[in-house]
């Protein structure tokens, strides 16, 4: 909403320097968004005097004249204008002057004749819409004065944000209402006299509202014998000042009294209105099936079932508080104007203008909802106003159809609540002060206020609404702040929260940085690595997406990563180390909601450190990212935790796992398959990955570990090298060989995996050292030697191996 | 008197080869060619049964002496030979202390989850518990019981992503499915009144969307916290004091806090919160745009419709939300001029908080 401050000043007594105003609007709740200085780009423009005026030698339609602009010398100007003697007052561009339509004026010759400046229209200024001829003054216009100081053109417009809840903010009796309300003033509302003669409007036009559930009122008055034409000066001007175009009188009239008062009106040409029994008759209702309209705009435009619309019989003529029809629109020739001044559903109205793209000031206005019991008032001043532009007269009478009156709430305030709410001690004259001066009526006895709140501040329905109010222009500032005194509760993390900060503490310890990707995925991500949905299940697909290739919702972190990887490669940076905790998601037929899950993910590429001198910068590979998932498992204190080896399309075969928490399946781990980082433009080496369920993972969580005592006695130390066909896993060697060992092995630990010259092909010699230890005695060697035969003998031959020799 | 005067002869030679030696091997050789089974010591006491029976106790007391005195010098020569050997290898181990050191870089927490968990935690310490809840949400708990009603632009599907519903129920709002990715995680907060009695202290951290083009201060999906208080007694007070309670731990003890009277549909009054700008402690700068202040916060108390929805009784208790965008905030204290940087992964930038 833009508020021109001399416009304001007419509707209430400002007293604050701007600055002042600014902040008190911020702090009560109406943000000011910008302050335009209006009228500086008419410097320049000074008020002339025509001395002299001859027709120009060489051209028929071209004046010469001698202009007094207050300088030691008359100016000769050049002048295609008319409408001018000698003696008149006129505003006078000078040389150098800019004027709002990007023309600069320079000294220049105009058939043969130097012109030193330019005489000016009011279309030339910016300040109105007749082209005809030069703005001619009053005689007392003082010569040599600034044009804008002179006309009173300096201005000052306030960019206003005005929120949802205060429809009444869109008008400047409602800002002057507010202002006055945060200042301390009374604002005045313009006053209307109206003369009618003629026939009664009755006699001329009749409504009908079909539907009254979307029309409550609908009020028409009729002003016969216009002469619609360029809106004079000063209306064109405060028309430009709310940021509309100046358009011809009667249009600059209803858009004048809309930003002066709310309300929305719209002007017919009465004479384009079908004629029933005598009458215009207008209908409101809904539009029919198939129905058409052909908008102000020249767009036709076919009406949904739910569309209001203004018909006469032969069909819609304005879309009712939306934008009118090109067919009844007031033009040159029109002769009887009809008014109209209704109160629309703001829900119908703001479906239609939605589904139309026709986002309107009075849609706007409708949207938010206007007051149906100024609709009359609004009408009175919008005719007289008209009378005095336009001449012509007004019909006797007001056509009113009021279905559905409204009443001015009335809402009870305790006094106690509000303070107990806001945590303050206003006594009753400064509430009642406050809402007084916001228009509403206060009565009641001390501590229970009755309020009235009259219909043009709809928002004000319930005791809450009052003590915002209250708050608001008190001043939010000035309530002493306390903190909640409630007893009996205590802050902190719950089990899971506590146990999903040290998962990625503990991946930040193994050297991973957290990642936040984005939850939507690509339509082609399932394809590209070979995603495997269960029977029903489907990935969850957005009905508005941003884009095509962020239409599903992710069902794997497994792109984002890869994508994350590829984008740092192709930025130059190799090493890359991430880990992400987020939803994944899938959905299935029936499903309202899509089953959401939080897993767990993380991936590495190139080496931990570029290599260094003293670094030499080891590719990562998928027992890095093992390693990383061990010290999360180890940091949870989950005991049963292994991989197995499962060929997933996603993973490169032989480099490919799934992780099984406690014997069930929870994620995977491996290598990404070469041609799914192909499909990705990843290119630049292996991709280790993983993605783990996170619900199994907390769960299987351990808090608090048990103390295990520290060995007393000391252990004797074998080595073992047992060498294996492919296809037997280093774990089951390393159980067979623990299993072997009993409580008596204290410690198996892997230190070589060998293939090679003195192993046969197709086998590995695993070398594992071993730790004998007894709880309670130093084991002796015939002992050792005795438990270390068992060792070899039974592990060999439950993994078929040989020992290495 | 032949023996004891080779045995002195031993002697003076024996120091002179000591100390003639150069290193711990030359040492050595000397050792085992004065006092070894075979060395010169040896071969002189060989002649000492040769002696008559009287002659041999100060033969032998002289023996020991000269073996003692070579002794003596061969673990002071050995000393100094150690003590030059240590030198040298520690001259030689020197290394040059500039070089890098040799590590693995601990990984780092992304700045959004550092900036939630710090804000997480001034408010644990107001005694606040974290709640959680779907990211996609049914309108209901989005819209309607927020108090937001059925026309209200922030339901458009330009503002808010929808979800295809596959339980073939009918949408209540035309043309679009109840079902969408959550605009706020006020859904929690309603969730939590739902399933529990006040005293209600909450904070609601999580991811958000709405259907903004990713620029430098838009993201169609972020981050946002808000929080709940429900209980007897709750003021307006309580809500200031509590948010300049935040906005000092957060921004720092000196910073100034003000409330601006605003609209949201779930709370009344509402308002805005912004805090002095800290960069240039309120004179105006480029990050507060010349203002001086820095909008960080909606708040407001909780609307008694919104209590309506859930069954709590706004005659007994009332309550205060709040809620800010968890980018913003690392945007305004860490300075990131784009907010593009939270969602790229860049190492570069993940590496540097
Ligand atoms: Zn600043």
């Amino acid at each position: 909403m833009r508020v021109s401050m001399k416009w304001l000043r007419e509707l209430v007594d400002v007293e604050l320097p701007l600055e002042a105003l600014v902040d008190l609007l911020d702090m009560t709740g109406t943000k000011v968004e910008a302050v335009h200085a209006i009228g500086a780009t008419l410097e320049g423009v000074v008020v002339g005097l025509i001395l002299t005026k001859k027709r120009h030698p060489d051209a028929e339609t071209l004046w010469v004249t001698t202009v007094d602009v207050g300088g030691e010398r008359p100016l000769t100007i050049v002048c295609g204008g008319q409408n001018f003697e000698a003696g008149d007052r006129v505003p006078v561009a000078v040389v150098g002057t800019t004027l709002p339509n990007g023309v600069t004026i320079k000294k220049a010759k105009l058939r043969g004749i130097v012109s030193e400046g330019m005489n000016c229209s009011a279309t030339e200024l910016g300040i109105g819409s007749d082209a005809s001829g030069l703005f001619i003054l009053p005689a007392d216009a003082p010569v040599g004065v600034p044009f804008a100081q002179y006309h009173g053109m300096a201005d000052t417009v306030l960019e206003l944000e005005v929120t949802p809840n205060r429809p009444d903010c869109l008008s400047m009796i409602g800002v002057a209402r507010e202002v006055g309300a945060v200042t301390g003033r009374i604002a005045r509302v313009p006053s209307t006299s109206l003369t009618e003669s003629g026939e009664a409007v009755e006699a001329s036009v009749s409504v009908a509202i079909e539907d009254p559930s979307l029309c409550s009122r609908y009020t028409a008055r009729l002003v016969r014998g216009v002469k619609v034409g360029p809106s004079p000066a000063w209306l064109a001007e405060r028309v430009a000042a709310t940021g509309t175009r100046p358009i011809n009188n009667v249009v600059d009239v209803t858009n004048l009294v809309m930003f002066e008062l709310g309300q929305p009106l719209h002007a017919f040409d009465a004479a384009t209105l079908g004629l029933q029994s005598g009458k215009r008759a207008i209908s409101v209702r809904l539009a029919l099936p198939g129905e058409t309209l052909t908008t102000l705009d020249g767009q036709e435009r076919a009406l949904a079932a739910d569309t209001l619309v203004i018909s006469d019989q032969s069909g819609a003529v304005a879309l009712a508080g939306v934008m009118g029809g090109a067919a009844t629109e007031v033009t040159g020739s029109t002769v009887d104007v009809l008014l109209e001044s209704a109160c629309f559903d703001p829900a119908s109205t703001g479906r239609t203008s939605r589904r139309l793209a026709l986002i309107s000031e009075a849609s706007m206005r409708f949207e938010r909802g206007v007051d149906a019991n100024g609709c009359v008032d609004v009408l009175d001043r919008a005719a007289s106003l008209l009378v005095e532009v336009a001449g012509g007269t007004v019909a006797p009478g007001v056509i009113d159809e009021y279905p559905r009156p409204a009443v001015p709430a009335v809402v009870p305030l305790r006094i106690s609540r509000l303070n107990a709410l806001l945590g303050t001690e206003l006594d009753r004259a400064r509430v009642a002060g406050i809402l007084e001066r916001l228009g509403l009526q206060v009565d009641g006895p001390a501590d229970e206020l009755t309020v009235t709140v009259p219909t043009f501040r709809p928002d004000l329905g319930r005791e809450v609404d009052l003590i915002e109010e209250v708050v608001r222009v008190h001043g939010m500032g000035l309530v002493p702040s306390t903190l909640p005194a409630g007893r009996g509760r205590v802050g902190g993390l719950t089990e899971d929260q506590e146990r999903r900060e040290r998962a990625g503490a503990a991946l930040r310890g193994a050297g991973l940085n957290e990642a936040i990707t984005w939850s939507f995925a690509d339509p082609t991500d399932a394809e590209r690595i070979g995603w495997v949905f269960g029977p029903d299940e489907r990935p969850v697909r957005l009905l508005n997406p941003m884009s095509g290739d962020q239409s599903l919702l992710r069902f794997s972190t497994l792109p984002g990563l890869i994508r994350a990887v590829a984008d740092n490669r192709r930025k130059g940076v190799a090493d890359v180390h991430l880990y992400e905790m987020g939803s994944v998601w899938w959905t299935a037929p029936g499903r309202k909601q899509p089953k959401e899950r939080a897993v767990v993910a993380g991936v590495l590429a190139g080496s931990w450190n570029r290599t260094g001198w003293n670094d030499p910068g080891v590719a990562l590979d998928l027992s890095d990212m093992k390693g990383v998932v061990e010290s999360l498992v180890e940091e949870l204190g989950i005991a049963r935790f292994r991989l197995r080896a499962a060929d997933l399309p996603h993973l490169q075969p032989g480099r490919s796992a799934e992780v099984l928490i406690g014997g069930d399946v929870v994620g995977w781990l491996g290598e990404v398959h070469p041609s799914v980082l192909a499909s990705y433009g990843c290119a630049g080496g292996p991709v280790a990955a993983f993605e783990l369920q996170l619900k199994p993972l907390l769960k299987a969580a351990r808090d608090v570990r048990p103390f295990t005592d520290l060995p007393r006695f000391p252990g004797v130390k074998m080595d073992l090298a047992i060498v294996v066909p492919d296809g037997v896993p280093a774990e089951r060697v390393e159980q067979a060989v623990r299993s072997a060992g009993g409580k008596l092995l204290d410690e198996v630990r892997l230190f070589d995996a060998y293939r090679g010259e003195g192993v046969a092909p197709g086998h590995t010699s695993l070398a594992f050292a071993l730790v004998y230890r007894h709880p309670d005695h130093t084991l002796t060697d015939e002992e050792v030697t005795a438990l270390h035969e068992k060792v070899v003998r039974k592990a060999t031959s439950a993994v078929g191996g040989q020992l290495r020799g | 008197m032949a023996l004891i005067d080779e045995l002195q002869e031993l002697r003076t030679t024996g120091l002179e080869s000591i100390a003639a030696s150069d290193d711990l091997a030359g040492l050595e050789a000397v050792r085992v060619a004065l006092l070894g089974k075979k060395g010169s010591l040896t071969g002189v006491l060989r002649g000492l049964g040769a002696l008559a029976a009287d002659e041999r106790p100060a033969a032998g007391k002289v023996s020991n002496e000269v073996r003692q005195a070579l002794e003596e010098a061969l673990a002071d020569r050995e000393a100094v030979f150690s003590a030059s050997a240590l030198e040298r290898r520690l001259t030689a181990e020197a290394v040059d202390v500039t070089l890098p050191g040799r590590r693995r870089a601990p990984g780092r927490q992304h700045l959004i989850e550092k900036v939630t968990r710090e804000i997480s935690d001034i408010f644990i310490g107001l005694g606040y518990r974290i709640a959680e809840g779907p990211e996609v949400e049914l309108d209901y708990y989005n819209f309607t019981a927020l108090n937001t009603p059925p026309d209200h632009p922030a339901r458009n599907a330009s503002d808010t992503f929808y979800v295809e519903d596959l339980s073939g129920d009918a949408a209540t709002v035309a043309g679009e499915s109840d079902v969408l990715l959550r605009t706020q995680t006020s859904p929690v907060q309603v969730r939590v009144m739902e399933n529990s009695t006040p005293p209600i202290y909450i904070l609601a951290p999580g991811k958000v969307y709405r259907r903004d083009v990713a620029d430098p201060s838009h993201l169609p999906q972020f981050t946002q916290i808000e929080g709940l208080v429900v209980d007897e007694g709750i003021t307006f007070g309580d809500l200031k004091g509590t948010l300049e309670h935040f906005a000092h731990e957060m921004f720092g003890p000196d910073r100034a806090v003000r409330l601006r009277p605003h609209f949201f549909p779930f709370t009344e009054p509402s308002a805005e919160v912004d805090v002095s700008c800290h960069l240039c402690n309120g004179a105006g700068c480029r990050m507060c745009k010349g203002s001086g202040w820095l909008e960080v916060l909606g708040c407001g108390m909780v609307d008694p419709n919104v209590f309506g929805y859930v069954g709590i009784d706004p005659e007994r208790y009332s309550g205060f939300a709040f809620g800010m965008g968890a980018e913003r905030i690392a945007a305004l204290k860490y300075g990131v001029p784009d907010l593009r940087h939270f969602i790229e992964s860049d190492m570069r930038f993940l590496r540097q908080f």
